[in-house]
């Protein structure tokens, strides 16, 4: 908070200064309108669904508001806030010195109310045919803080200057600095196995803060325009980390075998903490360039970037590059092509669990380096044709392509490539005023679209060959079998929601039958499916439907109304292990 | 957790089975329609009202879900477990429904003078209840005042 009361006094200070410093007392306009009142607000049963975005004081509470604005022949000075109460206010002051200096500053804040999960859809208990009324597997939940009032409120602050340095290139300075402050109460859900399978809900503080820096210098060299940008993000909770118990390792319906269960489990008969958040510091670079070049304009821009969440000391590190290019091919024809590239790559951390079943036959190790699913490098080229076909209609082609590589999904130094190739045609007719019409079809094919690993079904049976896990305490025989963890073995299936084939279209018209009426329209569907599946029938539909109008019968009324419609349609499969039992 | 017996076939734990997996296709649903009006004006000249009113209603859900028979799947009878799901679907319904009506008035008492006045009342009504609950509720909201202009 202390770094926030500094940027922001720090601001505010440069704003006036900036506004005293460029007012002239000739020529001056002021407008000033004050509003003050009050509100009073009532609420009937479960109000946090229907004023989830409100602050919520039940009594009459005061409220004011002050517009500001002052102008010179070289200067303008603009303040605006409004008080609802504590939790929800606005307030925004913008200055600008003639071409010299540009400051705004704005806060706002707001209330979100949050539910509570009440667990209810997650308790079950396995059937045994032995027992009854029930004995096996059990999922239960408690909730320790059913009163609890889960809400927060978030606050940004916002500071941005601009200041001429030289006219000779036009060499300007922009810094801004962003603040975002969540402070209230939330939800938290530990899982605790294997006793029994249980969950406790219980309340939280929360106190996010989000710190964004921005410098960067902007001039002229010859016809260039170049810039650069420099960019440091801080995020940090304040709050203690959270603690929650681990029970004790024991069998679900014996209660027994607990150094038996203890080996499968990181965390038993302990206090451990839970929902760390991070402590995320990333810095960015960005330097861009833009001029012209043969008869054409061009834009460019290349990023790097790091973050690294100090609480792991682990990193991801990205660059990103991006050339467009704008030329005319004809007076009628105007060619715009856009390429651009990113890679990602994130550490890989050693991850140590405990030993499976350690000193027993069967051990097995379990310890991993968790390759990131992020590193991935991408590629998007696109080639986009306007063409004048006539005075009211113009075409326009888009053609397309984008591959993603992955370095380590699905296997670490094997990952799979995705590629997508773009279609799109575009007409649009225009009438005076009167009529404006667009209709867009755009297609996108891709092959080997991202899968999840893992496999959605199961094979029956246990196809695997048998481990030596023991001794027959009576006998000394030894003992074979399988365990749990070896059925991975018999998933198979690869599932996803991304599509092979995905088609759009898009229908967007307006309509001003006369000078007093105006209608719009705007209907866009898409259809997409997976064709890779095997015999999974997976795909999707989307349907918008928006029709609104305004109507002014004289200048004194404004009537407006609309209708919308939103449909989506997901087709994919619905798994059950099967158990007797 | 224990180890399965070393058996082919249909794996055994005690008296617990394993038989694999079952699946079939279905369809998820989610609709939103959206109806909102809108009207302001000055009927005098010292006179400023304005009125909105919008309805929203939401629905997400699947349509019913029918599995296989499981003995398609598997050998063995699974006798101690129903495999019908006949109700499967209906778990995650979303059903929500919304109205919400404001109004507002402004009055020029003088130049530079003006009384304001306005209202809000909305109400959700929940019809399935998911995860929080049931959810329907209610709210209003009053607010009147002077502004001053200068």
């Amino acid at each position: 908070m202390r770094h926030t009361k500094i940027f922001v006094g720090v601001g505010l200070l440069l704003l006036l200064a900036a506004t005293a410093w460029g007012s002239d007392t000739d020529g001056v306009t002021q407008e000033t309108s004050f509003w003050i009142g009050g509100h009073l607000i009532d609420t009937s049963d479960y109000y946090k669904k229907v004023g989830e975005y409100r602050s919520f004081e039940e009594d009459v509470w005061p409220e004011f508001g002050l517009t500001y604005k002052s102008t010179t022949p070289n200067s303008r000075f603009f303040f605006k806030g409004h008080y609802f109460d504590r939790d929800e206010m606005f307030g925004m002051i913008s200055t600008k010195v003639s071409d010299i200096f540009t400051g705004k500053f704005r806060y706002n804040s707001f209330q979100r109310q949050t539910g509570q999960d009440l667990l209810e859809n997650i308790e079950a208990r396995e059937w045994l045919p032995s027992v009854p009324k029930g004995g096996g597997k059990i999922l239960t939940h408690d909730i320790t803080d059913p009163d609890a009032d889960y809400n927060y409120n978030r606050k940004e602050i916002l500071s941005e200057f601009s200041a001429l340095l030289s006219r000779e290139n036009n060499l300007r300075l922009t810094v801004a600095h962003r603040a975002i402050i969540k402070e209230g109460t939330e939800q938290l859900i530990s899982n605790s196995h294997c006793f029994s399978c249980h969950l406790e809900s219980k309340s939280a503080k929360v106190e996010d803060r989000t710190h964004d820096f921005q410098a960067g210098l902007d001039t002229k060299a010859g016809n260039l325009d170049v810039g650069y940008k420099f960019g440091y993000r801080h995020y940090e909770s304040t709050t203690p980390t959270p603690m929650a118990y681990y029970e004790d390792a024991k069998h679900p319906v014996k209660g027994t075998s607990g150094a038996e269960f203890g080996s499968r489990l990181n965390y038993d008969g302990s206090s451990m903490p839970i929902d760390a958040k991070p402590k995320i510091e990333k810095t960015s670079h960005k330097a861009r360039i833009k001029g012209a070049a043969g008869k054409g304009q061009f834009a460019s821009s290349f990023a790097l970037s790091k973050a690294t969440n100090k609480l792991t000391d682990l990193s991801a590190k990205s660059w990103a590059g991006v050339f467009n290019y704008a030329v005319p091919i004809s007076p009628k024809t105007r060619l715009v092509a856009k390429a651009s590239a990113t890679s990602i790559t994130a550490d890989d951390p050693y991850i140590d669990v405990n030993t499976f079943r350690e000193g027993k036959p069967s051990a097995v190790d379990f310890d991993y380096i968790r390759y990131s699913v992020l590193d991935r490098t991408t590629a998007d080229f696109t080639a986009q044709i306007f063409h004048r076909l006539n005075p009211k209609t113009t075409l326009s082609f888009l053609a397309g392509y984008n591959r993603v590589a992955r370095e380590d999904y699905p296997v670490a130094g094997d990952g799979t490539t995705s590629s997508t190739i773009i279609g799109q045609a575009k007409v649009r007719y225009r009438q005076g005023m009167k009529l404006t019409t667009s209709f867009k079809y755009r297609f996108e094919k891709t092959s080997d679209p991202f899968v999840s690993g893992k496999g959605l079904f199961e094979v029956p049976g246990d196809a695997l060959e048998p481990v030596h896990y023991g001794y027959d305490a009576a006998t000394g025989d030894s003992l074979w079998g399988y365990f749990y963890y070896m059925r991975e073995d018999l998933w198979y299936q690869a599932i996803t929601t991304e599509p092979t084939d995905y088609h759009e279209v898009n229908l967007s018209s307006t309509f001003r039958p006369s000078a007093k009426t105006t209608l719009n329209l705007k209907v866009k569907g898409v259809i997409d499916k997976n064709g890779d599946l095997d015999s999974l029938d997976v795909k999707h539909s989307k349907l918008n439907g928006n029709l609104s109008f305004t109507f002014m019968p004289d200048l004194k009324w404004v009537l407006s109304g609309g209708v919308s419609y939103r449909m989506e349609k997901s087709r994919g499969p619905v798994a059950v292990a099967l158990f007797d039992g | 957790m224990f180890p399965f017996p070393a058996v082919r076939g249909d794996s055994t734990i005690g008296e617990i089975e394993h038989f694999g997996s079952l699946y079939t296709m279905a369809d998820y649903e989610t609709k939103a329609q959206n109806v909102y009006l809108s009207i302001s004006g000055s009927p005098t000249a010292k006179l400023r009202l304005s009125s909105t009113l919008m309805y929203n209603k939401s629905t997400g859900e699947y349509d019913q879900v029918n599995m296989p028979d499981p003995s398609i799947e598997v050998s063995s009878t699974l006798v101690d477990q129903d495999f019908t799901f006949d109700d499967m679907h209906e778990y995650s319904n979303l059903d929500y429904s919304m109205i919400q009506v404001s109004l507002g008035l402004s009055y020029k008492l003088a130049d530079g003078v003006t009384f304001t006045a306005d209202g809000e009342y909305a109400d959700l009504t929940d019809d399935a209840g998911y995860v929080y609950g049931i959810e329907s509720g209610s709210l209003f909201m009053v607010r009147s005042g002077m502004k001053f202009d200068f």
